[in-house]
């Protein structure tokens, strides 16, 4: 009788056991890139290949933040904004791939992104030293230096193999709009290469890629954060193999006289975008187009952004609109994935059809 | 009395990997911040038992920040880099949003509290 009951404990401890198998830990890691703080988790039951693998993409992301930077003067972008007309031989197949992508989005949205507004942000000194305002007659000669289409790209320059890029004098370039999404999903791609199922990328709060779900299989919850407020979040979206991205006024901006001035500038203008909106987050599979759109769709502001999302199915994307007065509006594909977090219960969402 | 020891025995192991399963993988549930420079730890802070208010000057070679702790909420107060982003965002109290000085490689982000988010946009 009593071996019988101590069978049967062994019996059930033993079932029990598999039971303390722990979630699997995530492995972080965290680099200072793309003016950016980047941080990467991963959850995977291989905790030391997986360390090694984040170490890797780092260093991947580091070497796009050494070509596709504006200010370091030994980047790809640097060389194209001071050759003086003359081509620049791209340094490999992913940036040219980039300015593609870029140059299409800013095509598809008639300009509302525009990735020669350089000297604009320079002028406005956005670009990190003293903030400065501009005058008029500047504003006018630096609007009518944004134009995309003079970006000439060849995918074979004269005899370089791997093409090239060129830009007219005094015309200057930045992909800071959009290297951030094409880092992230270029990073989730080598991660589910490698076989990685459960990662978080986080590309300085911005950009968000989520690779696969949690590990357990629910989707990542992640906070959209409240422009009027940016010290916590208004809403919660909820992500699986998705990446989100968000442009608001608050991200960097400095106040003179009363009046706010931030970095996303009407290409049109030259000027900081008043559209009546204060945030754009754009939800998509790819973190490019919700870089480029949440920025472009910020300039754009909300009725012609929302023709936009109406307009452009095939660029598979939903939106978060926030105006300047505060009321939110969210497009009809979010149903599901879509809540208003702790605190803002009780606020209206138009959802747009 | 072999029989008996083994008996407790196997029952001491069901009740710790029981107590295991129950309570071994819940977060802590105080908020904590967590204070890096260049993804090295300098300070870790129980929010929740922060009675008095303080701050502090947190110092290299970059330039300086100073922190202000308060029960519940943590900010940078101010700040000698260029952008002030870090001074510009205020309290924080939950892991939605870290405080980030990019100049200083600083960053305030809170762990802990039970809050149910993976991740903040914006």
């Amino acid at each position: 009788m009593k071996k019988r009951l101590l069978c049967a404990l062994l019996a059930l401890s033993l079932l029990t056991l598999p039971g303390c198998k722990r979630a699997p830990e995530p492995v972080e890691v965290t680099a200072f890139a793309m003016d950016t703080v980047i941080q990467l988790t991963a959850y995977d039951g291989n905790t030391g290949g997986t360390r090694a693998v984040l170490g890797g993409l780092t260093d991947r992301l580091a070497e796009l933040d050494s070509q596709l930077s504006a200010t370091r003067e030994d980047s790809f972008v640097y060389a194209v904004n001071h050759a003086g007309g003359e081509w620049v031989e791209v340094p490999d197949s992913a940036v040219l791939a980039l300015l593609h992508d870029a140059l299409s989005l800013c095509e598809t949205t008639g300009g509302a992104l525009d990735i020669t507004a350089y000297p604009a942000v320079k002028a406005w000194g956005f670009t990190g030293e003293e903030r400065q305002i501009p005058s008029d007659s500047e504003l006018a000669e630096l609007a009518e230096k944004i134009d995309y289409t003079a970006v000439a790209l060849s995918d074979w320059a004269g005899e370089r193999h791997r093409g090239g890029a060129a830009l007219p004098q005094g015309m200057e370039m930045d992909l800071g709009a959009v290297a951030k999404g094409f880092a992230g999903d270029l990073l989730a791609g080598e991660m589910r290469d490698v076989g990685i199922t459960s990662a978080l990328l986080d590309l300085g709060q911005s950009t968000i890629v989520a690779v696969g779900s949690k590990p357990g299989g629910k989707p990542w919850r992640i906070g959209v954060v409240d422009p009027a407020r940016p010290g916590s979040y208004f809403a919660v979206v909820e992500l699986e193999d998705m990446a989100m991205g968000t442009s608001g006024g608050y991200q960097r901006y400095f106040e003179e006289d009363g009046i706010t001035y931030w970095h996303i500038l009407d290409p049109d203008t030259a000027a900081p975008a008043r559209s009546g909106l204060s945030s754009v987050t754009v939800v998509s599979p790819s973190a490019l187009t919700c870089d480029g759109l949440s920025t472009a769709l910020f300039v754009m502001g909300l009725e012609e952004g929302a023709q936009f999302w109406r307009d452009h199915p095939e660029l598979d994307f939903e939106v978060v609109f926030v105006t300047e007065t505060g009321e939110i509006y969210r497009t009809a594909g979010l149903e599901g994935c879509f809540s208003l977090a702790e605190g803002y219960e009780d606020r209206e969402v138009v959802v747009l059809e | 009395m072999k029989t008996r020891v083994i008996l407790f025995l196997l029952l001491a192991a069901v009740a710790v990997s029981a107590a295991f399963l129950l309570f071994g993988n819940q977060n802590p549930r105080t908020p904590v911040a967590r204070i890096t420079r260049d993804g090295v730890l300098l300070e870790e802070i129980d929010l929740d038992k922060v009675d008095v208010p303080r701050s502090f000057v947190l110092e290299d070679e970059s330039g300086s920040n100073t922190v202000a702790v308060e029960k519940g909420r943590i900010r940078v107060s101010k700040a000698d880099c260029p952008d002030q982003i870090c001074a510009n965002q205020g309290w924080i109290s939950d892991g939605a949003v870290p405080i980030i000085c990019l100049p200083h490689k600083l960053m305030i982000e809170i762990v802990g509290g039970g809050g149910e988010l993976d991740g903040g946009a914006g």
